[in-house]
C-alpha cells in the first residue's frame, strides 16, 4: 500500500526540519523517497504532521498495573470506553489493556515503555501487551534491588554482573536497566528504606552510590541502546533534590558507549518532578526545580523525563515499595503492597491532586518549570502515566506548555497559590513551539531509548508511524491545542492508516521489542552457576521455568547486540 | 406535570437498566418518545414500548413515575433522579436510588442490593425489606453516600450504610453483620436486632441500636449510659434527639481518634456492660 501526505507543515526534529510545507511518502510500511501514481492521497492542508508519538516512561502494563485495575472498580466505572466495532475497556487512571492501546493511538502514539517490570513476573506484562493494540511496546525490567546484581557489585565484578544482566534481559525479554530507589525496596524487605546515596542497604551492605554507578557501567559496557532508566531515592520527599543532583554527579564520567542507536547520554532520571523539592517538610516545601535544570543543561550525560502532575485523581504504582507505604500513611487510603522474592517489591495508593492543594500546586508548578527552565533537547514529557497523571491528559501539557495564556489561567484561577508563591513558574514567559514539542513527545524519546534509526523521525527509510494533527502552528488557545493532540486527524502506523478523525479505523498490533546481546560463553557458564545456585536455594520457581518463551508476543523484535568481547 | 404509569407486561428473566425512566427525564418526553427510550437489558437494548404498558397523564404538582407489576429484575430505578416521585407497586432490583439527587421513591415492596448506593440528596422509602449494602459506596470507592434519608420498614442485610458520609437510614427491621463499616458521618437508625461486628472501622457519625446486640467490638470505648441523647455530628450541628436510655460508645479505636458514636440500647442489652 502506498501513500502520499500532501500539503502538511512538517515538524521533523532529528532531521532539522522545522515548519516545512512538504509531501511525506509512505510505501510497504516505511518512508520512501517517492510513490507511484497510484499511491492514496492524504491531505494534510492546514495540518501539522509529526513521526508517532514515543513514550518512555509509562506503567501500562503487568501486575501492579492491574493489581490498581482490581483494587480500584471506582476507577474504573469512572470512564467506559465503548466503540462500535472496538473491544471495550473501562478506567480513568488505569484503563484495561484495549482502552490503553486505541487511547494512545488516538493520541498519534505509536510506541510505549512499560517502565517497570518485575522479572519474576515478567509474563504477566507480556501477556497482557499481547492484547494492547495499536502501538510498540518494551519493557524495562528492575534490577536496582537484585541480590544478583547487588552481590556482584559488592564483589566489584562487573563483567560477571554485565553477563547475568544480559541474561536476566534476555530470559525476561526486557529492553533495558531499570532502577527504582536502588536498595531502598530491598531495604523495605527488612521494614526500612535508604534515605540518602551512601545509606548501606540492610545484609547486602552496599550503597545506592554503588548500585547505580555499577549498573551504569554495565550498561555501557553492553553497549544497550538505552541508559540506565533511574528513579532516584527518596522519591517525593522535601528536600529530596540534593540527593538527586548527586545521584546525577555519581554517573558523572561514565560515556554513553551504545552498541546499536545514537544515544549520547548515559543516565536517564525518570519523572524528575518528583526528585526536585526543597525544604525539610510539607510545611516549607518548595521548588528546586531551576537548581535541577540547571545542572542538566549544563551536563552532557543526563537526560530528564518530567512527570507532569495533571492535577486528577489518579492511581499511584511504583515499585518504590517504602514510598508508597508513606503516601498511605499520608492520605489514609488503601494501599496495596507485593514482594518479588529476589529482586524488587511493589506498592499501590489512589491518590488526588487536588488543584487546591498548596503541595499539588507546587508539585504542578515544578514540572512545568522543569519544562521552561530544561534544555528542550534533554527534556522528555511525559506523567509517569499513572503516577502523576493518567496519558491521556499529555495534550493539556502540551497545551500548558504552548499558551502562556492558558497557563495562566490555571496558575491564577485553579491551583493553589503556593505555586506563585513557591516556585518560578510564573516568571517564565517561554512558550513551546510545535518542532519543541514535537522534540519532548517523539524525536528525544527515540533518540535516548536508541530506536532513532528508524522511529521518531520522517527521514526515508524510516518506518511510517506518522501523526497528522488539525491544529495552526500558531494556535494559542488552550482548548484548541488540547483538542487538536487528543484526537489525532490521521495517524499511520507501520503504513496502515490507524487513526481518522480520532477515531481508530484499524485495530492492529504492535511488535514487542527487547534486548538480546551476546556476552562471552565461559563468562556466561560461570554466571549461570551462581543463577542456578540462587534458583535452587531462594527462588520459588525452577530456572526452566523462568524464561518468556517464545509465544508471549504477537511478533517479537530483537536487538541483537554482539558483546562478545566481554569474557 | 406528567405522570407516566409502566406496566410490565410478563416476567422477565434478564434485568433491565430502568435509569433513563426518571421524573426529570420523562417530564419533557410525548409518549412516542417514551415508548421509543432504549433500555439496556443484558447486552441488548430493548425499547420502553415493548416491556411495558405505558400510559401518560397531565397531573398536578411534580412529575410522576409509576411502576406497576414491578418485580427485582428492574434495577437502576430512579437512578441519578433530582425530582419528582417514584412509585413502584411490587418489588425492586439492585441499584434503587443509586446516586439520586433529590425527590422521592417509594417501593411497596422489597428491594434487592445496593439501595441507595452512592445517595446524594432525597428521600428512598422501602415498605418492604431490602437487602445488603443500603445507602453504601460504589464497590471500591471511600466516599459513600453523602445526603438524603433511607427508610427500609422491614429488615436490611449486610454491610448497611458503608462509607457513609452524611445523611439519615433508618431501618425499621434488623440487620445483618458490619452495620456502618467504615462509616464516616451520617446516622444509622436501627430499631431492630443487629449481627456481629456494628461500626467495624468507623471514623465518625452515629449508629443507633435499638434492638438487642450480641457483642460490640473490642475497639470500642465504653462512655457510659445516656439518657434521651441528642446526637451532635459537629460543633454546628443542632443535635438530632433520639428516644431511650442507651450505652454509649466511641470508636472504631483501630483509627486515630476516632469520632463515630455507638448508642446501644439498655432495655434490650442488660449482657453488655
Amino acid at each position: 500500500m502506498e501513500y502520499i501526505i500532501k500539503n502538511g507543515i512538517v515538524y521533523d526534529p532529528l532531521n532539522g526540519v522545522n515548519g516545512e510545507k512538504m509531501d511525506i511518502c509512505v510505501k510497504d510500511g516505511k518512508i520512501v523517497e517517492s510513490v507511484s501514481d497510484n499511491a492514496k492521497i492524504i491531505d494534510a492542508s492546514n495540518c501539522v504532521v509529526m513521526p508517532g508519538g514515543v513514550d518512555s516512561h509509562s506503567h501500562l502494563a503487568g501486575a501492579k498495573v492491574n493489581v490498581g485495575r482490581i483494587f480500584r472498580p471506582e476507577d474504573s466505572v469512572k470512564d467506559i470506553y465503548a466503540k462500535k466495532g472496538l473491544r471495550t475497556g473501562t478506567g480513568f487512571s488505569v484503563p484495561s489493556t484495549y482502552k490503553t492501546g486505541y487511547q494512545y493511538s488516538e493520541m498519534g502514539y505509536t510506541m510505549v515503555v512499560e517502565a517497570a517490570m518485575p522479572p519474576l513476573i515478567a509474563r504477566h506484562t507480556h501477556e497482557e501487551f499481547i492484547e494492547t493494540p495499536q502501538i510498540d511496546k518494551a519493557a524495562m525490567p528492575l534490577f536496582g534491588n537484585n541480590w544478583m546484581v547487588m552481590e556482584y557489585l559488592k564483589e566489584g565484578d562487573i563483567k560477571a554482573c554485565a553477563a547475568y544482566v544480559a541474561w536476566l534481559l534476555k530470559a525476561t525479554r526486557g529492553f533495558a536497566i531499570k532502577i527504582v530507589n536502588p536498595g531502598g525496596t530491598e531495604a523495605w524487605g527488612w521494614g526500612k528504606n535508604v534515605h540518602s546515596l551512601d545509606d548501606p542497604v540492610p545484609y547486602f551492605d552496599i550503597t545506592p552510590r554503588e548500585i547505580v554507578r555499577g549498573l551504569a557501567e554495565v550498561n555501557e559496557m553492553l553497549g544497550l541502546p538505552h541508559s540506565i532508566h533511574v528513579h532516584p531515592n527518596n522519591l517525593g520527599h522535601p528536600g529530596n533534590w540534593e540527593t538527586t543532583l548527586e545521584t546525577m554527579k555519581c554517573v558523572e564520567g561514565i560515556e554513553a558507549k551504545p552498541r546499536y542507536g545514537e544515544r549520547e547520554t548515559s543516565y536517564y532520571n525518570t519523572h524528575c518532578q518528583f526528585h526536585s523539592y526543597g525544604g525539610t517538610s510539607w510545611k516549607d516545601f518548595e521548588s528546586k526545580a531551576i537548581e535541577i535544570a540547571e545542572y542538566v543543561n549544563k551536563s552532557k550525560h543526563v537526560v530528564i523525563d518530567v512527570g507532569q502532575i495533571t492535577l486528577d485523581e489518579t492511581t499511584t504504582m511504583t515499585a518504590d515499595g517504602p514510598m508508597e507505604y508513606d503516601l498511605h500513611m499520608t492520605n489514609g487510603l488503601k494501599w496495596a503492597n507485593c514482594d518479588v522474592e529476589l529482586e524488587t517489591g511493589s506498592g499501590v495508593v489512589p491518590f488526588i491532586y487536588s488543584p487546591k492543594g498548596p503541595v499539588y500546586a507546587v508539585q504542578w508548578a515544578i514540572g512545568l518549570e522543569l519544562f521552561l527552565h530544561t534544555n528542550t533537547d534533554k527534556v522528555l514529557l511525559t506523567t509517569d502515566h499513572p503516577n502523576a497523571g493518567p496519558f491521556i491528559r499529555y495534550p493539556r501539557v502540551i497545551a500548558w506548555l504552548m499558551s502562556k495564556k492558558y497557563r495562566d489561567e490555571w496558575l491564577y484561577n485553579k491551583v493553589h497559590k503556593w505555586a506563585q508563591q513557591r516556585s518560578h513558574v510564573a516568571d517564565s514567559d517561554k512558550e513551546y513551539d510545535l518542532y519543541e514539542i514535537a522534540k519532548i513527545t517523539r524525536a528525544n524519546q527515540a533518540k535516548v531509548l536508541g530506536l532513532s534509526e528508524t522511529k521518531g523521525h520522517l527521514g526515508v527509510g524510516a518506518e511510517a508511524d506518522i501523526a497528522i494533527y488539525a491544529i495552526d502552528p500558531e494556535e494559542k488557545d488552550g482548548k484548541k491545542i488540547e483538542k487538536a493532540f487528543r484526537y489525532a486527524k490521521y495517524v499511520l502506523k507501520g503504513g496502515d492508516v490507524v487513526v481518522k478523525d480520532g477515531n481508530i479505523v484499524k485495530q492492529i498490533f504492535g511488535d514487542t521489542i527487547y534486548v538480546d546481546v551476546q556476552v562471552g560463553e565461559d563468562l556466561m557458564n560461570e554466571v549461570l552457576k551462581d543463577v542456578e545456585e540462587k534458583f535452587r536455594r531462594y527462588y520459588s520457581v525452577n530456572i526452566d521455568n523462568y524464561p518468556v518463551s517464545d509465544k508471549y508476543a504477537n511478533s517479537w523484535r530483537v536487538i541483537k547486540i554482539d558483546a562478545t568481547d566481554i569474557n | 406535570m406528567k405522570e407516566l404509569i409502566l406496566t410490565l407486561q410478563k416476567d422477565i428473566i434478564v434485568p433491565v437498566e430502568m435509569d433513563k425512566v426518571i421524573p426529570n427525564v420523562i417530564e419533557n418526553l410525548s409518549l412516542e418518545e417514551i415508548k421509543n427510550l432504549e433500555l439496556v437489558q443484558g447486552r441488548k437494548r430493548v425499547k420502553v414500548g415493548d416491556l411495558f404498558d405505558v400510559e401518560l397523564n397531565e397531573i398536578e404538582g411534580e412529575p410522576r413515575v409509576v411502576i406497576k407489576n414491578s418485580n427485582n429484575k428492574l434495577k437502576y430505578v430512579g437512578s441519578k433522579m433530582t425530582k419528582g416521585e417514584v412509585i413502584v407497586e411490587g418489588d425492586v432490583g439492585m441499584y434503587v436510588g443509586a446516586e439520586m439527587k433529590g425527590g422521592k421513591i417509594i417501593v411497596n415492596g422489597n428491594a434487592d442490593s445496593w439501595a441507595g448506593q452512592n445517595m446524594k440528596g432525597g428521600e428512598l422509602l422501602i415498605k418492604g425489606s431490602a437487602r445488603d449494602y443500603v445507602g453504601s459506596a460504589y464497590r471500591g470507592d471511600w466516599r459513600g453516600m453523602s445526603g438524603g434519608k433511607i427508610i427500609v420498614e422491614g429488615n436490611a442485610g449486610n454491610e448497611i450504610g458503608e462509607f457513609m458520609r452524611k445523611g439519615l437510614i433508618h431501618i425499621k427491621g434488623n440487620v445483618g453483620i458490619m452495620a456502618g463499616i467504615h462509616q464516616n458521618g451520617g446516622i444509622i437508625i436501627i430499631d431492630g436486632d443487629v449481627d456481629v461486628r456494628v461500626g467495624g472501622e468507623m471514623k465518625a457519625g452515629a449508629i443507633v441500636v435499638y434492638g438487642k446486640v450480641d457483642e460490640v467490638l473490642p475497639s470500642f470505648k465504653y462512655e457510659g449510659i445516656v439518657e434521651n441523647p441528642v446526637i451532635k455530628l459537629s460543633k454546628k450541628d443542632e443535635g438530632t434527639p433520639i428516644e431511650g436510655t442507651f450505652y454509649k460508645f466511641i470508636g472504631d479505636y483501630v483509627h486515630n481518634k476516632p469520632k463515630g458514636q455507638l448508642y446501644i440500647s439498655v432495655e434490650n442489652n442488660p449482657h453488655l456492660i
